[in-house]
């Protein structure tokens, strides 16, 4: 389409209001931190420079920041291939089914869009070994590892909440795959079947496969909610107990909000920050992993 | 549709069904302790069995906590960001698609990487800026962080659908002296509500389950979002878990209420809104 020569400033005038909006309160704040992180600042009084002080601390000499890293590696892994395998699985035993297919899609979806807050303590309840649930059906079964305090323990509570994750993301994953499925043609399954292989044949090595879009999406997303996690942790452990749940935003918020130690929170944010986008953008120009979201892109 | 035996499909029938049952306890249990009387003791296996209910716990909820204003108080953020979001969203993303901007690839990189951004490492930023603004405990404090970071995934989203439109409809109407703002208003933002509707149902979510910058945003309990609210009453209900469990049904209920009214334009929303990262 040809423009007349005034298109540039409409064009402006049309950007402008998002602009604006992105560079005060995304922007502006992304670039701060890297500033903020080089003083010792308490949010109030004036800060005093301390250069790479904040980040030489973080590195060498700060225990609960090195869980938090070991956590992301428990975490990202844990939930991003648990989820796949049974995100996949769902969504094409949907597409074998006719009936009722809206139902457990929604169903499984179902905890993807309640509030973590909200699930945190459901899920604290189901794992309180005095009357939770876990430890109930435990005694009634004689399972009596079932009674143990997952969450109290430093050892087990990352996993506990990990499982949650799980549980509540799952059918975002399910969701994806019953897209992707949609842009497989009919052609190419109606082929398998009559070639006469069978049906978990057609599910390992035609259509897992030909997704391979939606996983790189998956793996994407899944690394970054992982570099995300906070109503969880904050909610069902903060951190605890003894730090064994620590993640970096919940750490980020301990040490700039309760501790007031803004520009230390703001050091570990860059941290965060470098962390995000260099996976992301090693993600998306090596491995060719894109934000997509249905058909083959 | 896959074709498969009728075994192979009664044997899927039935997994699905036995993990679709084992994927609702938890929110069963939920249902289940709210709707226990409240001066009975919670029953066995986590409250998930009652034997007798009744709505009482959200009597005592709705006499002790105001929770309708809670609620208010998320619609107006959550409202707010919506629309600001869709408006300000679709004429970007229009002006991406379809006008000459200066910089346009720097601008769409930078929206691109914001996607990769996790929220939480602009908590300490967002909160100063809020406090210079003279925004901290107000509504706008919110609303105008949670736009700015809704408008990537709604700009990327709506680009892709404005880019797909075909060119000769839009031509048309410049031929017929229709000018750009007006072929957006009346054309191209008409025919994008499929992906409108992703970006509505995405932008809903997000802003009403959005905690940890109203955490740090919101001092006074009057203004809080409903996200915050099982905090705010977690001390005043401590011994009363089926009130407790009540306020968290009550939170639930909104978000699976617009989900489910839309549910079905987001698949459809999704598969026609693929975007091009």
């Amino acid at each position: 389409m040809r423009f007349p020569a005034h298109t540039g400033t409409q064009g402006l005038t049309f950007l402008l209001p998002a602009l604006v909006l992105f560079a005060i309160f995304v922007l502006y704040p992304a670039f701060y931190i890297f500033y903020a992180g080089l003083f010792e600042w308490d949010g109030i009084n004036q800060g005093v420079f301390v250069g790479l002080g904040n980040f030489h601390q973080i590195f060498t000499d700060d225990g609960p920041f090195w869980i938090a890293m070991r956590n992301a590696l428990y975490w990202a892994p844990l939930t991003i291939v648990i989820q796949m395998v049974l995100g996949f699985l769902i969504a094409f035993l949907l597409e074998i089914r006719t009936r009722m297919v809206p139902v457990f899609r929604a169903l499984f979806y179902l905890p993807a869009i309640v509030s973590p807050v909200v699930i945190g303590i459901v899920w604290q309840r189901i794992y309180n070994p005095f009357g939770g649930l876990l430890s109930d059906i435990g005694i009634a079964t004689g399972l009596r590892f079932l009674t143990f305090s997952f969450l109290a323990n430093t050892q087990t509570a990352i996993f506990a909440v990990i499982v949650v994750n799980i549980w509540q993301w799952m059918g975002f994953s399910m969701l994806m795959y019953i897209a992707g499925m949609k842009g497989i043609s009919r052609e190419v399954l109606e082929a398998a079947r009559l070639d006469g292989i069978t049906t978990r044949q057609t599910a390992v090595h035609v259509v897992w496969p030909m997704l391979r879009h939606v996983h790189l999406t998956l793996v994407l997303l899944g690394v970054i909610g992982t570099l995300q996690t906070f109503p969880l942790i904050y909610i069902m452990t903060k951190g605890g107990p003894n730090h064994a749940t620590e993640m970096l935003p919940n750490y980020i918020f301990q040490q700039g909000f309760i501790l007031q130690n803004m520009g230390y929170a703001s050091a570990l944010s860059v941290v965060l920050l470098v962390l995000s986008l260099g996976l992301s953008v090693f993600q998306v120009k090596v491995l060719g992993a894109r934000f997509s979201f249905g058909g083959p892109a | 549709m896959i074709r498969v035996p009728a075994i192979t499909r009664r044997l899927a029938t039935a997994f699905l069904t036995a993990l679709a049952a084992v994927w609702m306890v938890p929110v069963a249990m939920m249902l289940a302790v709210a709707l226990t009387p409240p001066e009975k003791r919670v029953s066995g296996f986590g409250g998930l069995l009652v034997d007798d209910v009744s709505l009482r716990n959200f009597g005592i909820v709705f006499a002790d906590a105001p929770i309708l204003h809670h609620l208010f108080n998320s619609l107006v953020i959550t409202l707010t960001s919506v629309v600001l979001v869709v408006l300000f969203g679709a004429m970007a993303a229009y002006a991406f698609a379809r006008m000459r901007i200066p910089g346009k690839n720097l601008w769409f990189f930078l929206l691109i990487t914001t996607l990769m951004l996790p929220v939480p490492t602009l908590i300490v930023p967002l909160f100063q800026i809020n406090k210079s603004l003279g925004l901290l405990d107000t509504y706008l404090g919110l609303i105008l962080p949670y736009t700015a970071l809704g408008l990537p995934f709604a700009i990327i989203i709506l680009r892709g659908f404005f880019e797909a439109l075909p060119l000769e409809l839009e031509e048309a109407a410049r031929l017929d002296g229709v000018s750009q703002p007006r072929i957006f208003w009346f054309i191209a933002l008409p025919l994008s509500w499929p992906a409108l509707t992703v970006v509505v149902i995405f932008q809903f979510m997000t802003s009403f389950n959005e905690f940890v910058l109203a955490l740090v945003t919101m001092d006074s309990d009057a203004l809080k979002p409903l996200s915050l609210v099982p905090l705010v009453y977690s001390g005043q209900f401590f011994t009363q878990p089926g009130a407790m469990f009540a306020i968290l049904t009550l939170i639930t209920v909104p978000v699976v209420v617009v989900y489910f009214a839309m549910q079905k334009f987001m698949i459809s929303g999704l598969t026609t809104g693929a975007v091009k990262g």
